[in-house]
């Protein structure tokens, strides 16, 4: 284990290193959040019921938007090839990747959440399920966006690609998770179970999905 | 601890012929339609030091990549017996973190010792120490070039070193500090095989591997 967790105190440091990053995505975070209301206008029982979809919306955009260039400074410093003989393998280095992505995008914006729900006057006994629901779905996107930033290294698009890939796999999440969130049944809910579900095929596929994109990406266009 | 290693390329842990320890056979190339390497054979045992040289758009680089596992082969085979370390044009360091953070960080994920002594003995093998505590985003790209290959020491005697223009950017003082690095690295039982000119590691007496480059 000791490589992979090598790997992700390199990101780590790297995260530290361009911690303004991190302060540019919470902000995004809280403006999408400040929108919604301008947009829709000051009704209250219009904008009771939106606090959690608002959320969801705001953290999926949030996350996604930093994944654009994941593996895009590895490949270019030459990092990726090292990777590829070294003992961690390109399957480890993917997981290592979404771990530390997570620890600095997915964990300040749960830490935001609170805030950001007091903010929306969603009432206290649903923060529980909103933030256990959140912290899987989080997680889930990661996942996601580590699938969605390996097969776009591979094709030398960018980000539009991406995210024409990505948004669409993230349904089940959104639905799942909002439903979770809004569960009145306490913090287990089924939806919680089968946002789980999703969460738990996305940890078995995305590290061998972006191995493989990674792997592709090098022959077809690489030096 | 791999997950998904598809090296295309055979690479036996065991060397099926005798005692080469770097074996290539009858190995071919595509690099999209095109065959960059024809039907090469290649054999470099324990203390060899190899040039690989020809034109631009001979396949240097696509033959160490190869080698490294990083471009599948055609046909043929590869197998080396040795851990492999490669250098290629990018020098694989992190700009916003120290050189030294980033050789301990490489040790790591290889597996390599990464105490206090091993990594200052890797820095001033080739003269790094000076600004190893530097960002290596203010570093020149000679400097780069020399953690690159101070890098180097931190890994097994017995390795295969793929060198892929080493001297780039690297000023005439350096280029002699390498040589010195390689010929001990040979001396010490490992091999290299490195893209560059003849007068590499001079001293040392390299073989020689031409490759003629597309043949029309």
């Amino acid at each position: 284990m000791k490589p992979f967790f090598a790997q992700i105190e390199r990101d780590l440091l790297i995260a530290w290193q361009n911690r303004q990053d991190l302060g540019v995505m919470l902000v995004f975070f809280v403006i999408i959040i400040a929108l919604f209301p301008l947009a829709i206008g000051a009704n209250a029982t219009v904008l009771d019921p939106l606090g959690v979809p608002v959320i969801w919306i705001a953290a999926l955009l949030a996350i996604l938007a930093g994944f654009d260039r994941l593996f895009a400074q590895d490949v270019r410093d030459g990092w990726l090839d090292q990777i590829a003989l070294s003992q961690l393998g390109l399957g480890w280095y993917a997981l290592a990747k979404a771990v530390s992505h997570w620890l600095t995008a997915g964990l300040p914006l749960l830490i935001m959440t609170p805030l950001m729900a007091m903010m929306l006057n969603i009432p206290l006994q649903q923060w529980p399920p909103l933030l256990v629901a959140l912290l899987i779905g989080s997680m889930g996107l990661t996942l996601l966006g580590v699938i969605g930033a390996a097969l776009a290294e591979g094709a030398r698009r960018g980000t539009a690609l991406m995210a024409l890939l990505i948004l669409p796999l993230a349904v089940p999440l959104l639905i799942f998770g909002t439903l979770a969130s809004q569960s009145d049944r306490g913090i287990i809910s089924p939806h919680l179970m089968l946002l789980g579900a999703v969460f738990a095929l996305l940890l078995a596929l995305a590290p061998l999905v972006a191995a493989s994109a990674l792997e592709i990406g090098e022959t077809e266009t690489g030096l | 601890m791999t997950i998904n290693n598809h090296t295309k390329t055979t690479r036996k842990t065991a060397p099926s012929t005798a005692d080469n320890l770097l074996h290539i056979n009858q190995l071919s190339v595509l690099r999209g339609m095109v065959l960059v390497i024809r039907n090469l054979s290649h054999q470099q045992n324990a203390g060899d030091i190899c040039c690989l040289t020809g034109p631009n758009g001979a396949g240097k680089s696509t033959l160490l990549r190869t080698i490294a596992g990083r471009l599948p082969a055609a046909a043929g085979d590869i197998s080396c017996a040795v851990p492999i370390i490669y250098v290629g044009h990018t020098d694989g360091l992190s700009g916003a973190i120290s050189g030294r953070k980033n050789l301990a960080g490489w040790a790591k994920i290889n597996g390599f010792s990464t105490t206090e002594t091993a990594i200052d003995t890797a820095l001033s093998s080739f003269a790094t120490k000076r600004f190893a505590d530097l960002p290596v985003r203010v570093l020149s790209r000679g400097q780069r070039r020399r953690l690159a290959i101070a890098r180097l020491a931190l890994a097994p005697a017995d390795s295969l070193w793929l060198l892929d223009e080493p001297n780039a950017g690297l000023d005439q003082a350096s280029s002699r500090i390498l040589d010195d690095i390689v010929q001990k690295h040979a001396t010490a039982g490992g091999m290299v095989l490195a893209a560059t000119h003849l007068d590499f590691a001079a001293a040392a007496k390299p073989r020689s591997l031409h490759l003629p480059g597309l043949v029309t």
